[in-house]
């Protein structure tokens, strides 16, 4: 590969190479798991629209079973936790680790079957949950019998397809991402047995319960979106991250004192006073893992805020970043006894867990598929517009979202504290919350059809930009501004 | 309070004993030298010569002056679509 | 860092931690939680109606917890007359403790609301007994059925007002939605908490406050 301008590229074409390489490997399993993540997406949006309208339409299609409250609701849960978001972490991990240790995807057909399998797990998961059938536990409802284990299988498939790419690398140094990738496919297994284990009754099982479910937020959703905010951020702008000792010392403390954080979900419940404690002290000294990444991020994008006008990956990405900070303030907040009091049990905790899982998790999958798909398909994404309307639809979405439940949850809260105000007046607070969260979660279904049309449109090629070259070419040739000709590099 | 709070405590400590000393022998063996050529391994020449529109003057003339002269982005490096009205978008 | 292994056991190490922490010792700790005398394993038919709680996702709009009075106002707002304790929940696999109240706490709803008439009534059509409700109905709980066509030892549900069934018929309650109602009518926790001498796991290693 030579470049007709003057100036030779130092160590060029080894490394243009090894990504071509790596991208071509991961290419199939990462758009099974994307593509199927993208039809999680459009589900799961449709479920939680049904639900939130159930809300405060409390006679409209109650019917037919499958349709009530109390089985839609899980099933949105699920679909966006186990859908959407675990199937595009699949694919970011697949993409990232390949490209990280400058080593192609090893046995990418295994990784492909266990994105088959999780997926057959999820159809049977929220099938059973829509005819009644369901473990009972927040974020574990899928059945343990007939569901669970095909995510137990398939994802210890792909992360064995990781673990053995890992391990047959051709580079020296694990970047940080490394390290939250590969640790979260550690900590998943273990923590979804041990929460799913059909034995704990009592306390025992809300305190098990809530250690799967806050460690699924923080050893499997954060982990992997903060291996991606800590590549893509740099990597777009072409600068490293700010201090690397301080992306050591955050991962370190994520990992010790995220996982004692479960308890705070139980604060005033019958759970052994010291256990409640532990998680209110940890939350409070997840401060040190949280600032380490807000520092890291923000002084790496000082004096480079522009860079948002131009990179949909960099808008969501930061954003999301924002959001991780925002929501863990929050969470040590609320964890505090005293704040506890009023958010505990009210509207106050689905907005605080939608900035988690939707303004952090998502934005960063968004913004993760943004810059990776080009890289996959040879060709950029067809449409601006569809991007900017995406951004635009989603971003409003989840603001009025996070706004109108904050507010009318507080409402709810301080009504429910005050035993001389009737309960009636904590239900009736939240009323004009939930009809402008029914909104919102229009919006956001909007944007996510405006997200899934964009990419199919990616995937096949609908829209062959004239100048673009057909994408099955390997080296394609690109026309440089000075109208001289170079030739295709690896993005 | 605690049943056989003996065997807690030191299994407790076990794991904490292990996490340091995984950390010590790995700082012995060097895990945490060079770490801001450690930030860099994302990165290859051809990344840190691209020209970003987003940057001042300065930052592109410091770009230059580390990497060597800065070559236009492919389109859609930064995740952008095409713009199918002005080019200016970019 | 250069050796992945190292990365992994720190991972293990540190998951190991908490869940010892947060997972093996409460397990020993609870094993010695005393079954109350007064607290009756379910019977069948709770127990299949506590499925049918389960399967319809109850859990998502009600609590099942009554905190401390010293904390919070639960037991002034008359959901309780004391704390919920870890001894309140020996029979319960999977827990319901819940962690939403779009809907009231359920600990003690068997002693505050005991009618079934009323609870059938209130699960056909909420806003029949409850005009500011936003629960659900669940008229799949429930067939409506010819009056002049019952089988023997029907439940039948006496709905009045706008959402009665028309002239003729006649809300009957199916088993799960009976087998329900037994549920809910069996939750009482109000007995005094159960002393284990020495130990306070009972009470959840808290003080546990009382209305006077």
């Amino acid at each position: 590969m030579t470049v007709t301008r003057g100036r030779p590229l130092r160590g060029e074409p080894e490394e243009l190479d090894i990504r071509l390489r790596a991208d071509a490997s991961s290419r199939r399993p990462v758009l099974l798991a994307f593509g199927s993540a993208i039809v999680w997406l459009l589900i799961g949006s449709a479920f939680g629209d049904v639900a939130s309208l159930k809300m405060h339409l409390p006679d409209w299609a109650n019917d037919a079973a499958w349709l009530t409250f109390g089985r839609i609701r899980p099933a949105h849960l699920n679909t966006m936790i186990y859908g959407w978001a675990s199937l595009a972490m699949l694919g970011v991990s697949l993409w990232m680790i390949p490209r990280l240790v400058h080593t192609e995807l090893r046995f990418g057909r295994l990784a492909e079957v266990g994105i088959v399998l999780w997926n057959i797990g999820l159809v049977l998961g929220i099938a059973g949950l829509l005819s009644g059938r369901s473990d009972g536990l927040e974020w574990l409802e899928m059945r343990r019998t007939f569901a669970d284990p095909w995510f137990v299988v398939g994802g210890a498939l792909v992360g064995l397809t990781l673990l053995v790419t890992l391990m047959l690398r051709e580079v020296g140094h694990l970047y940080v991402s490394v390290w939250y990738i590969m640790a979260s496919y550690l900590w998943f297994p273990v923590i979804f047995i041990v929460g799913n284990w059909p034995t704990w009754r009592g306390v025992e099982s809300a305190a098990t319960n809530w250690f799967y479910a806050h460690n699924a937020l923080g050893l499997w959703l954060t982990a992997i979106n903060l291996g991606a905010a800590y590549y893509f951020i740099p990597k777009v702008l072409g600068r490293p991250i700010h201090s690397y000792q301080l992306s050591l010392l955050g991962f370190w403390a994520l990992a010790f004192f995220y996982a004692l954080n479960g308890m705070h979900h139980l604060i005033g419940g019958p759970v052994p006073e010291w256990m409640i404690t532990t998680s209110i002290v940890a939350s409070v000294l997840m401060v040190i893992p949280v600032l380490a990444v807000a520092v890291n991020h923000h002084m790496t994008m000082i004096g480079r805020f522009g860079a948002l006008r131009y990179s949909p990956t960099l808008r969501f990405v930061v954003l999301g970043a924002i959001a991780y900070t925002a929501v863990s303030l929050q969470g040590m907040l609320t964890a505090l006894r005293e704040v506890n009091r009023i958010t505990h049990f009210t509207q106050w905790t689905i907005a605080h867990s939608h900035v988690g899982v939707y303004a952090f998790v998502t934005f960063v999958l968004f913004g993760s598929m943004y810059y990776i798909m080009p890289r996959l398909v040879r060709r950029e994404w067809p449409s601006a517009r569809l991007i900017r309307w995406h951004f635009w639809l989603v971003l409003s979405g989840i603001a009025i979202y996070v706004i109108s439940l904050t507010i009318v949850g507080v409402m709810q809260g301080l009504a429910l504290l005050d035993p001389q105000t009737p309960f009636r007046r904590a239900v009736e607070v939240t009323i004009p919350g939930l009809w402008v969260r029914s909104f919102a979660g229009l919006l956001l279904t909007a944007g996510h059809l405006v997200f899934a049309t964009h990419y199919w449109m990616m995937t096949r090629g609908t829209r062959r930009a004239p100048e673009s070259p057909p994408f099955h070419e390997v080296r394609p040739i690109l026309y440089a501004p000075a109208g001289e000709i170079v030739e295709e590099v690896a993005r | 309070m605690f049943p056989s709070s003996l065997v807690v405590v030191l299994t407790g400590l076990g794991f904490g004993l292990l996490a340091l000393a995984a950390f010590a022998w790995g700082w012995r063996r060097g895990q945490y030298r060079d770490l801001s050529a450690q930030a860099r391994v994302i990165f290859d020449a051809r990344d840190m010569r691209l020209d970003r529109p987003w940057e001042t003057a300065q930052q592109r003339a410091e770009r230059a002056r580390e990497f060597g002269a800065l070559e236009p982005a492919p389109p859609g490096e930064w995740g952008e679509g095409r713009s199918s009205d002005e080019g200016s978008a970019r | 860092m250069t050796r992945a292994w190292l990365l992994m056991l720190g991972a293990l190490a540190a998951v190991g931690f908490a869940t010892l922490i947060l997972v093996v010792v409460p397990a020993l700790m609870l094993v010695d939680v005393p079954r109350p005398p007064q607290l009756r394993p379910y019977t069948l038919q709770q127990a299949r109606g506590r499925a049918v709680y389960i399967a319809n996702g109850c859990i998502y709009c009600h609590s099942q917890q009554v905190r401390d009075p010293a904390f919070t106002t639960d037991v002034d707002r008359g959901w309780g007359s004391r704390a919920s304790v870890p001894a309140d929940f020996v029979y319960d696999r999977p827990h319901l403790v819940g962690t939403m109240r779009t809907g009231p706490d359920l600990l003690n709803v068997g002693q505050r609301l005991p009618d079934a008439n009323w609870q059938l009534i209130h699960l056909y059509q909420p806003r029949s007994v409850v005009p500011w409700s936003i629960m659900p109905s669940f008229p799949f709980l429930f067939e409506v059925r010819d009056s002049s066509a019952l089988p023997r030892g029907a439940r039948m549900v006496n709905v009045t007002g706008r959402h009665a069934p028309p002239r003729g018929k006649v809300v009957v309650a199916s088993a799960d939605a009976v087998a329900l109602v037994e549920y809910l009518l069996s939750l009482e926790r109000d007995y005094p908490v159960p002393r284990v001498a020495g130990r306070s796991v009972a009470a959840g290693g808290r003080t546990v406050h009382t209305m006077p």
